[in-house]
């Protein structure tokens, strides 16, 4: 093997420059899927999507609560139930309570989305809470303190250390309110949230909107996003008619069927680019193959068996898939390197720093990553495809008669 | 023991726009064991097709070719890629040496191919490359060596598998008249020493003048079989 694997090296160099073509090929093709999946990964990028948008790939609410929004329909003693839920290890999990009402500051009244939360857990589902853009983080004990969306926050003309009122429909049907001080102003990166949102602490809500100790939501992020809906069945199995338990992809439909969309359309490019250089390659060594017949008879003359000339051609692509898969993955690395600084594509004069689409929050800034697993996956089908192109080839070798092959020239 | 035996061979090429030609007309003839023989004959004459029917490179439309007792017609494509990497030696008058291999490497191939080991395989390669005068070739590669430089690393690559036989097509024609006696001078050696058996296919006089049998071809067909007197056999 060792041998042939140096034959098929030397071989490879003998024509430099139809080589370099065949590895050039190779490489930019690789290096093209990766770039397409990498821009299309960023779009789709479910896990930062959950994060900014404070969505789990799983959310467990009360039966009908979901349609309704009645604070009423909660689940009872959320902290211990969350801390019994057979999750895989490295699953975040929260808890809150839900309510819309009224904000009041000096300057002005708006409807806003109350989020009662232990500020701690909740950062570990959603990147809003520690995204300060004044003031100080909501402490676990706070009971008067309010976070607010920035957009919320300039809308009211409310700065830290500012009183605000929060008005809700009570559990018993009554209006309640509540007087809260801002003690800081968040940033989400999703525009809907950033007008909208008020953090406070569970307590705080449990006791503005009438409640024991309850909670509407219960929001589960998994360490693999391909175990959501095994999860799920667990889960609904654990809550049976106790609690509804839903998945990203049901939460959000859209995003999953983009998401498969662009599935299909990287599988549809990965093709169309690997059909293409497995043509080029095709085409250079079938070429590099009769021009070495002769060779090859000298080979099978002397006593190799046709296996082992099969073996040699198939070294060589061997070569020039390895060779252009760190010719396309060194172009990947390099270019993440320099992506992770400008973007590639950038659309916030435009857009804004975000926008929401059908659910969900997309940067307008699109910036280039390689994940290893696809990066691997991509450089696996390189190897295959090229392998595959250079069987053709191998085989009419294979077929060659030593005496014909020896004379031709 | 016969090492080669050809029975009836016919040989017949079809071309289209040509017709049928016949390059072997009915050949009979037997090789034992430790000859030092030349087929001889014209251009054209069948000794190249006769030397591929007996190393199992081409196949006779009719008749037998026997090497080591065993019948070519039945053996399959590998079966007879074995046969010729443990039995058969070949030299080409083209040289015909893998050009990404260096001379040893060259030399070592068949030896790989048989599934020799490494040390064993130096070894023999230093004492066969020392006696064919090559020692300062081992690493060069054969576009770098002259014609009988590469010439001599054939048959060190013919030989060095120890095969019962070894097929030359016109060894020496590419090769200056010095060179190609020198050749045939170490292949008689070898011959000597180490009982291999050599057919070549030559119309070289001094070819002809070292061997010990010439059987003459004309037309795909044997006119004499002369065995000199106090030869090999």
């Amino acid at each position: 093997m060792r041998t042939l694997l140096k034959m098929a090296w030397r071989d490879l160099w003998r024509n430099r420059r139809r080589s370099l073509i065949n590895i050039f090929a190779v490489g930019v093709g690789l290096f093209l899927v990766l770039l397409y999946g990498s821009l299309v990964g960023t779009v789709m990028r479910a896990k930062d999507q959950l994060d900014d948008g404070g969505m789990g790939h799983i959310e467990v609410t009360a039966p009908g609560w979901r349609q309704h929004r009645n604070v009423r329909q909660a689940l009872e003693n959320p902290k211990s139930t969350v801390t019994g839920l057979p999750l895989p290890p490295g699953s975040d999990v929260s808890f809150r309570v839900v309510s819309r009402g009224l904000a009041t500051s000096a300057r002005g009244s708006k409807g806003v989305a109350i989020h009662g939360i232990d500020p701690a857990i909740e950062a570990t589902v959603a990147a809003y809470v520690n995204k300060l853009r004044a003031g100080k983080p909501l402490a676990a004990d706070d009971e008067r303190g309010v976070l607010l969306g920035d957009k919320l926050a300039e809308d009211l003309r409310l700065q830290v250390g500012q009183k605000v009122r929060l008005m809700v429909q009570r559990a018993d049907g009554e209006v309640g309110a509540d007087l809260f001080r801002v003690r800081g102003i968040i940033h989400p990166l999703s525009p809907a949230l950033s007008r909208s949102l008020v953090l406070v602490t569970a307590a705080a809500a449990q006791r503005t909107l009438g409640l024991a100790d309850v909670a509407h939501q219960i929001v589960i992020q998994l360490p693999l996003a391909a175990e959501t809906d095994a999860v799920a069945e667990r889960l609904r199995t654990r809550f049976g008619e106790r609690a509804e338990v839903m998945t990203w992809g049901q939460l959000m439909p859209m995003m999953k069927v983009l998401e498969d969309m662009m599935g299909v359309l990287i599988t549809v490019i990965s093709l169309f680019v690997y059909g293409l250089v497995a043509l080029g390659i095709l085409n250079t060594m079938h070429m590099s193959v009769l021009e070495r017949t002769r060779e090859f008879g000298i080979m099978r003359a002397i006593g190799s068996r046709p296996r082992r000339v099969v073996a040699l051609v198939m070294g060589e692509a061997f070569w020039i898939a390895t060779l252009g898969v760190v010719l396309g993955l060194g172009a990947g690395i390099l270019l993440t390197k320099l992506g992770s600084g400008p973007p590639v594509l950038d659309y916030t004069s435009k857009m804004g720093e975000s926008f929401d689409f059908a659910g969900m929050v997309m940067r307008s800034r699109f910036i280039i990553e390689l994940p290893l697993g696809e990066s691997l996956r991509a450089a696996a089908l390189v190897y295959a495809v090229t392998l595959l192109t250079a069987i053709y080839p191998a085989f009419r070798v294979s077929r060659i008669q030593p005496a014909q092959a020896i004379h031709s020239v | 023991m016969a090492v080669v035996e050809v029975v009836g061979v016919k040989k017949d090429y079809v071309d289209r726009g040509a017709g049928t030609t016949h390059a072997l007309r009915g050949v009979d003839l037997a090789v034992e064991s430790g000859e030092f023989m030349a087929i001889a004959g014209p251009s054209g004459s069948g000794k190249t097709t006769l030397l591929n029917l007996i190393g199992g490179l081409d196949t006779p439309t009719a008749g037998s070719v026997k090497v080591d007792g065993r019948e070519l017609a039945t053996m399959t494509s590998a079966q007879l890629s074995d046969l010729r990497r443990d039995r058969i030696g070949f030299v080409f008058q083209a040289y015909n040496l893998i050009p990404v291999l260096s001379a040893e490497e060259n030399a070592e191939y068949v030896m790989e191919l048989k599934g020799v080991g490494s040390g064993a395989r130096h070894e023999r390669i230093e004492g066969l490359f020392e006696r064919l005068g090559l020692a300062e070739l081992r690493h060069k590669r054969p576009p770098k060596m002259s014609g009988g430089q590469q010439q001599r690393v054939a048959v060190a690559r013919a030989i060095a598998a120890e095969p019962a036989v070894v097929l030359a097509d016109e060894p020496t024609a590419n090769l200056d008249q010095a060179t190609g006696r020198a050749l045939i001078e170490m292949m008689r050696e070898l011959n000597r020493e180490r009982k291999v058996t050599f057919i070549f296919s030559t119309h070289d006089p001094m070819v002809l003048e070292q061997a010990d049998r010439v059987v003459r071809l004309v037309d795909g067909a044997v006119t004499s079989d002369d065995r000199k007197a106090g030869g090999a056999l």
